[in-house]
């Protein structure tokens, strides 16, 4: 069966095992007015989607992920009910290779004009048809002021063995292959073999000092003193220094990279209509700026803007000056086998 | 008619219609063969077939998959699931066999208790004892507030996120394992045979070593198969109590589903997994056989 997906595959798998359940229940349009939205986990402002509900009568089921690629195995495996989800810019050329999102029917969000422009006709949706910007940050380092006595300014401070078992790498391919690529001086969408060498043999050496791999509670592990340095979203550290000030983040002088989470509409929902109405909610000025001022991540949205704080309109962290935005670069979306490479080199850097 | 199904469900249960036990056993096969023997056999045909762009599978019959599960790449992995789970089955054993001795020779009419105790932890889920273990064994932890709060140390121990604390949660897990069967093998020691040993001269631990121990063999070699076999497909325990260097091979393979998107080659290490448990279950029923033939 050349050609089959992993989808077809999963039909069939799904048809010979448990046909009879998931017929009665997906018999039937659903009209009961509700949207499963799955989000990143400390990605939204408390009382956003009590707001909306109260508003529109609509209940948000909210479930949250850490990892992206949990996410997208969800979805892909065939993970029934959801409705929105949010995905990084890398992620959608595959979302939409593997037919798991939806474009927007034209005209069905009235608040898309609020989208500052720089963050439309990107290359990873150049039609602007699957994704809605959501929110926008950088990946760098986290530190706990309290233990690190030089404030950290490069990436080859992850890699100091004065930090030994007290630094914590996030744990996905495209920040540390991507990060790794840059100490070594390779642009991003390098095909070379040494290249992919290199940076292997580099994280590699990097595990002795290792406390652990984790995208979903190294902001924790800042906090309680379990690791000094981390690699880190920008939010994540930003939001949890309103409560810790010990905590700070930095952008290496290596330069990083910055990336949008867009939402998206996954395939199959049974609630369309409500779901755009909540991303249309979401896209609302007030409401986005309500997001931005909590989670502590840029917004790419330009009505938003008047109702900033001002400390985070303020905060280079958040909004790096010039001199350091020359430094950032946005992940390139790379061509399917090399965004092989970059998983198999992760692969063997965790078997390692 | 309720005449009718009483006579039916008495011919049923009767234990004597060969039929009847076709029936009865209708369900449970429908079950094995729906939501295991299906699912194994669609493992192994996605074993055989390769990765393609962004994750799909493209339906070529290959070996590579396989090849690949015995590259040397990944022996250190397979070592170190070997290494964790030998010691954990081996701590299991020095740790259950004192409690399964007690159980049998001196609880008495605590035992039924004890038996309730032991099984408690069971009925929590993995995933809630694992956090429970997070919140102890971490650095502001209830074992470090305790060890430096009492002033027995300078300084909190590190000991979350090491190898310590991951064959710590596949002990806590896996050690009830260990103690039923032995507990069983030595319940079913027949009392007079200890009591010969006595008359005939020999002293408390002569006897123990000459009687109880060998005849408690089979439910040592039960207890270590029931925890070593289990251990080698564990995943969460290492992902949640382990650090960047107790990956093992449950982890690799949750890996090959999750991140990296190559089915193909998870389903390999599976089936590779699932053969070497295979093999290990095998020879466990061979010696349950025997014992019940003896």
């Amino acid at each position: 069966m050349p050609g089959m997906t992993r989808r077809d595959f999963l039909k069939i798998a799904v048809l010979a095992g448990t046909a009879p359940t998931l017929l009665a229940s997906c018999a039937g349009s659903d009209d009961k007015r509700e949207v499963n939205f799955f989000n990143w986990s400390t990605y939204i402002a408390k009382d956003t989607l009590p707001k909306f509900s109260l508003e529109t009568g609509i209940v948000v089921n909210y479930s949250v992920f850490s990892d992206e690629e949990d996410m997208f195995a969800k979805l892909r495996s065939g993970a029934m009910g959801y409705d929105l989800t949010v995905a990084t810019d890398y992620m959608i050329p595959r979302m939409k290779a593997l037919n798991l999102i939806d474009p927007y029917p034209t005209g069905a969000l009235k608040n898309i004009g609020n989208i500052d422009s720089k963050f439309r006709d990107t290359p990873y949706d150049p039609q602007n048809a699957y994704t809605v910007p959501y929110l926008w940050g950088t990946t760098g380092i986290g530190y706990n002021k309290k233990h690190v006595s030089k404030r950290p300014d490069s990436w080859w401070d992850l890699w100091d063995p004065k930090y030994k078992g007290k630094i914590s790498m996030l744990d996905n391919a495209r920040d540390c292959v991507g990060i790794a690529l840059l100490m070594k001086g390779y642009p991003q969408n390098t095909d070379s073999d040494a290249a992919f060498q290199a940076v292997e043999k580099l994280l590699i050496s990097q595990k002795p000092l290792l406390k652990q791999y984790s995208s979903a509670t190294y902001v924790d592990s800042l906090i309680n003193g379990e690791v000094d340095l981390a690699m880190a979203w920008s939010g994540d550290v930003i939001q949890a220094a309103k409560e810790n000030p010990e905590l700070d983040y930095v952008i290496p002088k290596e330069g990083s990279y910055m990336w949008v989470d867009n939402m998206c509409l996954v395939k199959g929902s049974r609630h369309r209509a409500d779901t755009l109405r909540l991303v249309d909610y979401l896209i609302e000025g007030k409401v986005a700026a309500d997001i931005a001022n909590f989670v502590r991540y840029g917004s790419p949205n330009a009505a938003a803007k008047p109702y900033l704080d001002k400390t985070l309109l303020d905060d280079p962290r958040v909004f790096p000056p010039p001199s350091v935005q020359k430094r950032l670069q946005f992940y390139s979306i790379l061509p399917p086998d090399l965004a092989q490479t970059w998983i198999n080199t992760w692969s063997d850097v965790k078997a390692a | 008619m309720p005449h009718k199904i009483k006579k039916f469900l008495a011919w049923l249960f009767s234990g004597k219609s060969e039929k009847a036990s076709h029936i009865l056993i209708l369900p449970a096969s429908f079950w094995l063969a729906f939501f295991l023997v299906v699912p194994i056999m669609l493992l192994l045909v996605l074993s055989l077939a390769q990765l393609g762009p962004y994750g799909t599978i493209i339906w070529h019959p290959t070996l590579e998959n396989f090849r690949r599960v015995f590259t040397p790449l990944y022996v250190p992995i397979v070592a170190r699931t070997v290494a964790y789970c030998g010691a954990t089955a081996v701590l299991c054993l020095l740790l259950g066999y004192p409690t399964a001795y007690f159980l049998s020779f001196y609880a008495g009419e605590w035992r039924d208790t004890f038996l309730i105790l032991l099984m408690i932890p069971f009925w929590t889920s993995a995933l809630v004892s694992i956090y429970s273990w997070i919140i102890i064994l971490g650095r502001d932890g209830l074992m470090n507030s305790v060890l430096v709060g009492s002033g027995a140390l300078g300084k909190p121990l590190d000991v979350l996120n090491t190898p310590f604390s991951v064959i710590l949660g596949l002990v806590y897990f896996y050690l009830p394992f260990m103690i039923l069967p032995l507990y069983s093998s030595l319940e079913k020691i027949p009392k007079q045979y200890i009591e010969a040993s006595y008359d005939l001269g020999a002293g408390a631990f002569q006897t123990f070593l000459k009687v109880t121990l060998p005849l408690s063999l089979p439910g040592v070699f039960a207890g270590f198969i029931l925890t070593f076999v289990p251990c080698l497909g564990d995943f969460l325990t290492a992902e949640f109590l382990g650090g960047p260097r107790t990956y093992l091979i449950g982890n690799l393979i949750e890996n090959q589903f999750l991140m990296a998107q190559d089915w193909p080659f998870g389903a390999a290490l599976t089936a590779v997994l699932l053969c070497a448990m295979l093999i290990g279950l095998y020879y466990y029923q061979k010696l349950e056989a025997a014992e019940l033939a003896a």
